[in-house]
C-alpha cells in the first residue's frame, strides 16, 4: 500500500499497527457496528446468551451532547 | 451493592473455559499456516487457535468462563481502563490475522460455550460468512469524521443602547428579544451549514465507496476537544481506490473549510454484518 500521511495511527502495516487507534473509533467498530444488537450477523450465529451486551453504560457516558443520526436508537 | 463481595458464594464449577472466537476466514492454506504464538488475545485467556469448521477457520480461544460472563461483562463495559483492554485485545488479533487474510472481524466478547458449539454455529451460517468474505476481499473500511470548527458567540451587540443609567429605553425588552431571536437564528443557520456540509461529504464519499454506514458522533467529552462532531461516517473501499480515497477527503476538506479526518484503513468491522 502507498503510504498514508492523514492517519496518525496507519504506519508501515496498515491492518497490523492498531496499538494508536482511537479508543472511541475503535469501540464504534468493536462494539457499536449494529452487529451486536440489531440482531443480524452476531447474535444470529453467536449462542449466546452467555454474554448480552449492554452498552448504555458506557456509550450513554460517551455520547450525551451530540444526538445520535439515526431516529430509532441507532445500533444500541 | 447491599453486599460486599462474598467469598462464601459458591464459585462455579471447575472452569473449563469457553470458546472466544475474535474472526472467520477461508481455510486457505495461507490461514492453516498462520503463526498465532505471539498472539496475547484476551486477559487470562489461553493460546489463540485455530478452529477448523468445514471450508472456513475461525481465530479462537479458551477463556476462562467465569471472567467472561454477561455481569462480568456489564462491569467491565463501564469502566473505560477494563473495556480499553479488552477491545484492543480484541482488535489487535484480528487486525494481525487481517494482514495475512481476508477476514469477518467478529464484534468484542463474542462466546460459544466450547469449541464444538462454536464450530456447528459456524457451520450453520457458513453461507453468510462466505458472503461477507467476498465482500470485504481487496477493501477495506476507513473511518472519516467530519467536525465544524468552533465559532465565536454570535456578537450580541446591542442595536438598541441602554440608557445611561444603565436603564431601559423604551422599547428594550422587544430589541432584547429580537437579539436573543437572531442570535438563536445565526447558531441555527450555522448548525444547518455544518449538516449540510457533512451530507455533501458523504454523498461523495458514498460515490467512491462499495458502501457506507454512519456511526453516532461522538461528544466533546469523549474527543477532547471543543469542536462539534458532525459526520462519523465510515465506508467500504476496494483497496485499488484507497489513493483515490485520500485526494477526495483532502480536496473536501478545502472545498467545504471543515476540518475532515480520515482513519484506515481498518478491517472492515462495520461491513460484515449486513449479509
Amino acid at each position: 500500500m502507498a503510504t498514508h500521511d492523514v492517519v496518525p495511527w496507519d504506519g508501515q502495516e496498515p491492518l497490523s499497527g492498531p496499538l494508536g487507534v482511537p479508543l472511541v473509533d475503535l469501540l464504534d467498530r468493536v462494539l457499536a457496528t449494529g452487529v451486536v444488537v440489531s440482531g443480524d450477523l452476531v447474535i444470529a450465529i453467536a449462542d449466546v446468551p452467555l454474554v448480552r451486551l449492554s452498552l448504555h453504560a458506557l456509550l450513554s457516558s460517551v455520547n450525551e451532547r451530540v444526538p445520535a443520526p439515526w431516529n430509532d436508537g441507532g445500533p444500541l | 451493592m447491599t453486599q460486599p463481595p462474598d467469598s462464601r458464594v459458591p464459585r462455579p464449577p471447575a472452569d473449563d473455559g469457553v470458546t472466544y472466537v475474535f474472526a472467520v476466514c477461508r481455510a486457505t492454506r495461507a490461514v492453516g499456516a498462520l503463526d498465532l504464538a505471539d498472539e496475547a488475545g484476551m486477559p487470562g485467556g489461553r493460546a489463540v487457535r485455530l478452529l477448523p469448521a468445514g471450508l472456513l477457520t475461525a481465530v479462537v480461544q479458551t477463556v476462562p468462563a467465569a471472567d467472561f460472563t454477561d455481569e462480568v461483562w456489564q462491569r467491565r463495559l463501564s469502566d473505560r481502563t477494563q473495556i480499553e483492554r479488552y477491545a484492543r485485545a480484541h482488535h489487535a488479533v484480528v487486525s494481525n490475522v487481517a494482514a495475512h487474510a481476508p477476514v469477518v472481524p467478529l464484534p468484542l466478547a463474542t462466546l460459544y460455550h466450547d469449541d464444538d458449539r462454536a464450530r456447528t454455529r459456524l457451520a450453520t451460517d457458513a453461507n453468510r460468512f462466505h458472503t461477507a468474505l467476498k465482500r470485504v476481499a481487496h477493501h477495506a473500511e476507513w473511518g472519516v469524521k467530519v467536525y465544524r470548527a468552533p465559532t465565536p458567540e454570535p456578537d450580541p451587540t446591542p442595536d438598541e443602547p441602554l440608557t445611561a443609567a444603565g436603564g431601559r429605553v423604551p422599547g428594550a425588552g422587544l430589541a432584547y428579544l429580537n437579539r436573543k431571536r437572531g442570535v438563536q437564528a445565526l447558531r441555527e443557520r450555522r448548525r444547518e451549514q455544518a449538516l449540510d456540509v457533512a451530507e455533501s461529504v458523504d454523498a461523495e464519499l458514498r460515490g467512491l465507496a462499495a458502501a457506507s454506514r454512519r456511526l453516532r458522533t461522538h461528544g466533546a467529552a469523549l474527543s477532547g476537544d471543543d469542536r462539534t462532531h458532525v459526520l462519523n461516517a465510515t465506508y467500504l473501499v476496494a483497496d485499488e481506490r484507497a489513493g483515490e480515497l485520500r485526494r477526495l477527503v483532502r480536496a473536501l476538506g478545502d472545498r467545504t473549510g471543515s476540518q475532515i479526518e480520515l482513519s484506515g484503513p481498518w478491517v472492515p468491522y462495520s461491513f460484515v454484518g449486513e449479509v
